[in-house]
């Protein structure tokens, strides 16, 4: 189902059509890659089945107070496990996910698209396709580089805890009202934070000072969680390296420097014919 | 762009790339519109013929635009949204070309759905969108506010297409989707409206796995109810929609890739490609026509298809009817849609666009049918059209602003202006060349040559400089002093393709040194802030494509730093003044930091910490404000695309020509001595073809009109003021001499008055350029003994004849020429202005960052104009319609007549002029005006009806006043408010009827100028002494007397024209005939508006008219 990349080989005649020359640019076999390493494999797809499931042993070499193993499958976070240590009284808390619930990282789900966006854009013309001008495939690398710098962005800017709203409904027992949940995805580590709150009194002395959108709120942060406003008193953050993530990561790195190349390449050459607007 | 703001485009030969990336036909089936990978919308008008010609450009998208979509009911108001790949949104009126509502929103839509449900829903309907985020968005279509989302329960995903299914039988609307996995949902729309407005969450209501990807398109068969056809790049399929089973799969064959389609009819469908190719299939019924092997296949097709156990109820498969393709020379992908119009006389429409910029058409037949051996016939294409063809067809109004130097270069190829820059203290245009030749020019007179007749007059003096250096195409151009006054004004800095930068003088046209920089081509040439300083100067940074960064130092004439790291387009370039740091950023987000004395690469940062960086640079420069830093901050936005710190250049494939246009009226705004006139090269992505628009500041013109009376003109040391006053006076004299003599001959006045215009203009023409060059070098030696004291008021004064060239070309621009030949004629000879070559692509702004420009070939857009050629930039019919309404309330004040009668000197022109542009101002004010003050005016209008029209002015009075102040000053203190009160009362309806501002803005100068040239005629025959003084009885006496006038002047016409042996050419005669028509109508406006709606306008036009007579200002 994924659409074959295998040429690798975009023609692009560059400049004057007299000449009838043609520069033969090898884009991306790698983005061909991507796909699978970033497990990618979009659900139903059907020779490949359910994606597998990996599970990840969360920690931090700082504190012990959170344990967490979180279970990704594809782009869908299957199962988790949370350990917390109370700071107050040491009691042990446990939060599991419901059974029926699964939780879209929708970073992981974004950035897919993205990276199929891109895939279809290279591949949805014929394989004899001839590139007319320097600047359609000026055009079309704008686009795919356009795609994959989102893709990368989607990953290098973790998901806020509004965005993560949803999460805290995943859980049985529901959480308990003292505790909020984020897990995100941040360059190439799944995350997981645990936030102890407590409520502010709605005419509390205290200076209400929202902390806006930020990732991760440190402790004295106040922001508005629905109705209530919120003081964010202990944080706790676990994390984990997702070795695809890593893969998936430097391989936008390469095609992105790869699509720049061939850029450069056709401006070099167009401005060689530089009477001939390209 | 301001909205005071009046743009002129001046196109050039060939037409900005528009490389469509969606397009739609608009439900009346007139107006095509594209939007374009380079961020504008294109409006084309389709005519009944299905003939297609360019409309307008709209500009204010800075990215790809994604999608289109009608954004109201259609026939009540005609507006239409378009998305842009970063989160724009924007509902344009397409009968103007305005922006009504624009919102930037963090989602990247693909595809939107216009819902309105009257009886259920309050407010102007919803656009459902889908695109780069999960689920459906819901959002207002009038605020374009999000409202809330349509919510998966099961596996939310990115949604590709949706459809709106309306069902007769169910009585209920339900909204398709395809998600991009491939899950086909359901959501209830008319029963949960009520849910949504109360920001519930909405699920779907059922979900169905299609097994298949990259869905292109959803459609539900209305006319069976019952079939559901699915697009996918690699298939499509039909299903039941009453159990989502799969009825047929058809796998494309021969590597095509399907991009859409659309239900014919019953049983009938359209599916086009990627490559522009379209098929349409009838879908038999396999059981009806198997009969009696009914039985046998039965069980065959169960096992084939098996649909929850349940036996289908019919089986389908389809036969190719017919197939439509485009010529091979093509370039992909296509965008393409159909129209299914059933109503006569719309027809049925496959239409698809290119990114080459071609639109192509098919008219379907209504039944479609195959060759008589059954093979698929071809439908022909019906038009096809692009820009080009445009821009081809209507060469003469498609001028460029050096088009006058062709003369110079050798007849085989014209000039292309590869970089331009404008510098407005010394009103010269730079124009960089493909050939390499750089051009100075004094930019008034370029346009002048370029838009009005007598121009071309111009052409062959000595006003341009060229500057020869470069051996290749001039890439990037700078004028340092005009960023930062303490540099010298004679420097100018250029760079080419050849990676070669070099310092002129441009006042003796040498070279002052080259730079060799060997980066490849230089792609933009900036200078550092006033607040960074090295050894005291500032320093020019150069930006090359090989995404090198080279610094420059102009005084030592040596390059500091070459900074040669940057994998990527430099995006952003920052300074760091206390440590002497060049900060880089990269179109990867990753950021360079360079020292700049020892030009050593710091550190190289990507990721979040570059950004924390770059971030960190803002601070820096908001820690220390300095007092300087504003108006220098102003002019580096000229370069800078997202406007934050003074220091800080962004740069790279995003010129986007709207914030462009924006930033630079910044510019002129914050210098403290305005510029009435601008010139601004607008270039689009991917290419190096530009063109440039004239931008007037009416505001600043009346402004700089106004204050200074111009009787400071003559004052003794700027003698060439008195001199052209005194010429003026004296061909004016000589002017009224020969009216007068005519009048009294036969009247045969236009022969006459056409004679002399060429030989005013060719004087004008040359002692203004005389005028210029003196006022040039006046100028320079006042600056080069203090540079800094340039806004003082002798400059101003020095300005003054260049403001009024200005006005007059502005003028030029506006006037309907052609309405009445007469009245051009006297046009020419009373306010000096010459006549325009062919009409004017004029702009319209509709707020800060959103505007249009028309396109060569406007004027033929509506076709009731196409018969009447003779007339030259009417901008509609309805200024006609508009301007009489105007002159029926006018002679209710004589307030100018009067003035005007004084004796004929360039006074009397310059004052009719400055008259005219401040009346322009009011106008433009007025119909711009924000909705709460023109509430506060409407409510000031009902008291002042109640009052029944007894003068009283009092507070009222005082608020109006309040809201055209300075219009209101001594110049114009002989028409108090309340004489206008009508005419205000008239223009503020007009903004209630949705005029345009440019409709308003012309039939107001047309009545103005009419009246004023009926006073002029008047004077020669009025032997009365005439008396300033401001006297009842004598306006009292003035009024009848004109209507006399008029009538006599008819007559004269009439009988001229019946005369054969009056000494005039038949051309002439229809031409005079035409005008005594003209003058009839202007006295007896009803009677025209029953001539104009009895005639087979458009009935658009009708209810126009309908709505005029009923506000009863009237």
């Amino acid at each position: 189902c994924i659409p074959a990349l295998g040429k690798g080989v975009l023609r692009a005649p560059v400049s004057s059509e007299e000449e009838g020359w043609l520069l033969p640019v090898s884009v991306m076999p790698q983005s061909l890659h991507l796909e699978a390493s970033l497990r990618f494999t979009l659900p139903g797809s059907g020779t490949e089945g359910p994606a597998k499931q990996e599970n990840f042993i969360l920690g931090s070499c700082s504190t012990d107070q959170v344990k967490g193993v979180l279970t990704l499958q594809g782009d869908a976070l299957s199962q988790a496990d949370v350990n917390l240590k109370m700071p107050r009284n040491n009691q042990l808390l446990h939060l599991a996910f419901r059974e029926d619930k699964q939780w879209k990282l929708e970073q992981i789900q974004d950035a897919r698209n993205h990276v199929s966006q891109a895939i279809y854009l290279l591949a949805n013309r014929d394989e004899n396709y001839q590139f007319k001008t320097g600047a359609e495939v000026l055009k079309l690398m704008d686009a795919v580089m356009l795609q994959l710098t989102r893709a990368r962005n989607r990953l290098t800017t973790p998901a806020t805890l509004i965005a993560a709203s949803g999460l805290t409904r995943m859980f049985a027992p529901s959480l308990p009202s003292d505790l909020l949940v984020n897990v995100y995805i941040n360059l190439n580590k799944l995350c997981l934070t645990v936030y102890q709150l407590h409520a502010l009194q709605p005419n509390s002395t205290k200076n209400f000072r929202p902390a806006g959108g930020s990732v991760l709120h440190n402790p004295g942060a106040m922001f508005e969680w629905g109705a209530q406003r919120l003081e964010v008193s202990h944080v706790h953050k676990v994390e984990c390296v997702v070795p695809w993530l890593n893969d998936a990561l430097v391989y936008f790195t390469v095609s992105l420097q790869l699509c720049q190349q061939l850029k450069d390449k056709i401006s070099v050459f167009s401005s060689y014919w530089s009477y001939r607007p390209f | 762009m301001k909205t005071s703001l009046q743009a002129v485009a001046l196109w050039g030969k060939n037409a900005p790339p528009h490389s469509i990336s969606a397009i739609m036909i608009t439900d009346d089936q007139q107006t095509i519109v594209t939007g374009s990978q380079e961020g504008q919308l294109c409006l084309w008008s389709l005519s009944p013929e299905l003939k297609i010609s360019a409309k307008e450009l709209l500009f204010g998208h800075s990215t790809s635009v994604t999608c289109l979509a009608r954004a109201r009911d259609f026939s009540k108001q005609p507006y239409v949204v378009s998305a842009a790949e970063n989160g724009e949104m924007c509902v344009w009126n397409v009968t103007n070309g305005q922006c009504v509502e624009k919102a930037t929103l963090p989602y990247t839509h693909t595809a939107i759905c216009y819902y309105h449900c009257s009886f259920r829903m309050t407010g102007e309907g919803w656009l459902l969108c889908c695109g780069e985020y999960q689920d459906i968005l819901i959002i207002d279509a009038k605020t374009l506010a999000v409202i809330n989302t349509f919510t998966s329960s099961q596996s939310p995903d990115w949604i590709n297409c949706m459809c709106i299914v309306h069902s007769m039988r169910i009585q209920e609307d339900s909204l398709l989707v395809v998600s991009v996995t491939g899950e086909l949902k359901v959501w209830d729309l008319s029963s949960s409206i009520n849910s949504i407005q109360e920001k519930q969450v909405v699920y779907e209501k059922e979900s169905k796995f299609l097994d298949s990807l990259n869905c292109q398109t959803i459609r539900f068969c209305t006319y069976t109810e019952r079939l559901l056809l699915v697009v996918f790049s690699k298939c499509w399929k039909v299903y039941d929609y009453c159990d989502f089973s799969l009825l047929w799969t058809e796998v494309s064959r021969n590597g095509q890739f399907f991009a859409g389609g659309e239900v014919l009819a019953a049983h009938r469908i359209l599916i086009w490609t990627e490559d522009g190719h379209s098929y349409i299939y009838q879908l038999l019924n396999r059981w009806a026509q198997m009969g009696a092997a009914y039985k046998t296949f039965s069980g065959l097709s169960k096992s084939i298809y098996p649909a929850d156990g349940r036996v289908l109820k019919e089986t389908i498969y389809p036969h190719l009817l017919c197939s439509t393709s485009v010529e091979e020379n093509k370039s992909l992908p296509f965008v393409m849609g159909y129209m299914n119009e059933r109503k006569e006389p719309f027809y049925k429409v496959l239409f698809s666009g290119e990114v080459s910029g071609r639109i192509t058409l098919w008219h379907i037949p209504d039944v479609p049918i195959s060759k008589f051996d059954g093979s698929p016939r071809e439908i022909p294409i019906t038009t096809t059209w692009t820009l080009q063809d445009n821009f081809d067809k209507h060469q003469t109004v498609s001028q460029s602003i050096i088009d006058h130097f062709s003369g110079l270069e050798d007849e085989a190829g014209t000039v292309v202006v590869t970089s331009s820059e404008y510098v407005p203290s010394l009103d010269k245009l730079i124009c960089g060349c493909e050939d390499g030749t750089i051009f100075i020019t004094q930019a008034l007179n370029a346009a002048k040559a370029g838009l009005l007749e007598g121009g071309s007059l111009l052409k062959d003096s000595p006003s341009h400089k060229v500057l020869k250096g470069h051996h290749q195409s001039v890439t990037s151009l700078l004028y340092p002093h005009g960023l930062s006054s303490k540099l010298d004004q004679s420097w100018m800095v250029s760079g080419d393709q050849g990676s070669c930068v070099i310092l002129w003088n441009i006042f003796t046209e040498d070279i002052l040194h080259k730079f060799f920089l060997e980066a490849g081509p230089v792609t933009s040439l900036l200078m550092s802030p006033e607040n960074f300083r090295l050894r005291d100067d500032q320093i020019i940074c150069c930006v090359c494509s090989d995404h090198s960064v080279s610094l420059l130092h102009l005084e030592g004439r040596k390059c500091l730093l070459r900074a040669r790291k940057h994998l990527f387009p430099v995006r952003m370039i920052k300074w760091h003044p206390v440590e002497n740091f060049l900060i880089v950023g990269c179109a990867d987000d990753s950021v360079y930091i360079w020292e700049i004395e020892t030009g050593t690469l710091e550190r190289h940062e990507t990721g979040e910490r570059a950004r924390i960086i770059l971030n960190c640079c803002d601070d820096l420069q908001l820690l220390k404000p300095e007092p300087a830093l504003s108006v220098a901050s102003e002019t580096h936005k000229h370069k800078s695309i997202e406007q934050r710190s003074s220091s800080s250049h962004q740069l790279g494939p995003i010129p986007c020509p709207g914030l462009q246009v924006e930033s630079s009226c910044k510019v002129a705004d914050a210098k403290s001595f305005p510029t009435p006139f601008n010139v601004l090269p607008v270039k689009t992505k991917w290419s190096n073809v530009g063109f440039h628009i004239l931008l007037f500041d009416l505001e600043n013109l009346v402004k700089l009109l106004l204050p200074t009376p111009l009787s400071a003109a003559d004052s003794s040391n700027s003698f060439y003021g008195s001199e052209i006053l005194r010429r003026a006076k004296s061909t004016v004299e000589k002017k009224t001499l020969t009216i007068k003599r005519n009048k009294t001959a036969s009247g045969s006045l236009s022969a006459e008055a056409q004679a002399k215009p060429l030989n005013d203009g060719l004087i004008q023409g040359n002692n203004a350029i005389k005028f210029i060059e003196e006022n040039d070098d006046i100028k320079r030696q006042k600056k080069t003994k203090s540079s800094k004291k340039k806004h003082t008021k002798a400059s101003r004064k020095v300005d003054a004849n260049l403001t009024i060239d200005t006005a007059k070309l502005f003028l030029s621009c506006l006037l309907p020429w052609g309405v009445d030949k007469e009245l051009d004629n006297l046009c020419i000879n009373h306010l000096n202005i010459l006549k325009l070559q062919g009409p004017v692509s004029l702009g319209l702004a509709s707020n800060e960052d959103h505007f249009s420009l028309m396109l060569p070939g406007w004027d033929l857009c509506n076709t009731e104009m196409k018969k009447e050629y003779s007339r030259v930039n009417l901008f509609s019919r309805k200024v006609l319609d508009l301007s009489n309404k105007y002159t029926a309330t006018l002679p209710n004040h004589v307030g100018t007549p009067r003035r005007l009668e004084n004796n004929c000197d360039s006074f009397e022109e310059s004052n009719a002029i400055v008259y005219l542009l401040s009346r322009l101002f009011l106008v433009n004010k007025l119909v711009n005006m924000p909705s709460e003050l023109a509430c506060d005016f409407d409510r000031f209008f009902k008291t002042e009806s109640m009052h029944n029209k007894v003068k009283s002015p009092g507070n009222d009075i005082l608020r109006i006043s309040s809201f055209y102040g300075y219009l209101r000053n001594d110049k114009n203190e002989s028409h108090t408010p309340d004489a206008d009160l009508p005419l205000l009362k008239l223009i503020s309806c007009w903004r209630d009827q949705s005029v345009q501002v440019t409709e308003a803005i012309q039939a107001v100068l047309l009545a103005e100028v009419q009246q004023h040239m009926k006073s002029l005629r008047k004077t020669p025959i009025d032997s009365q002494p005439v008396s300033t003084a401001e006297n009842g009885n004598c306006e009292m006496m003035q009024i009848p007397k004109k209507k006399e006038w008029t009538e006599e002047l008819e007559l004269q016409c009439i009988r001229n024209t019946s005369a054969p042996q009056t000494p005039v050419s038949p051309v002439k005669h229809d031409s005079n005939s035409n005008s005594a028509n003209f003058q009839d109508a202007e006295d007896m406006p009803d009677r025209c508006v029953l001539e104009e709606s009895e005639s087979p306008g458009d009935p658009r036009h009708h209810s126009w008219m309908a709505k005029v007579c009923s506000c009863k200002v009237c």
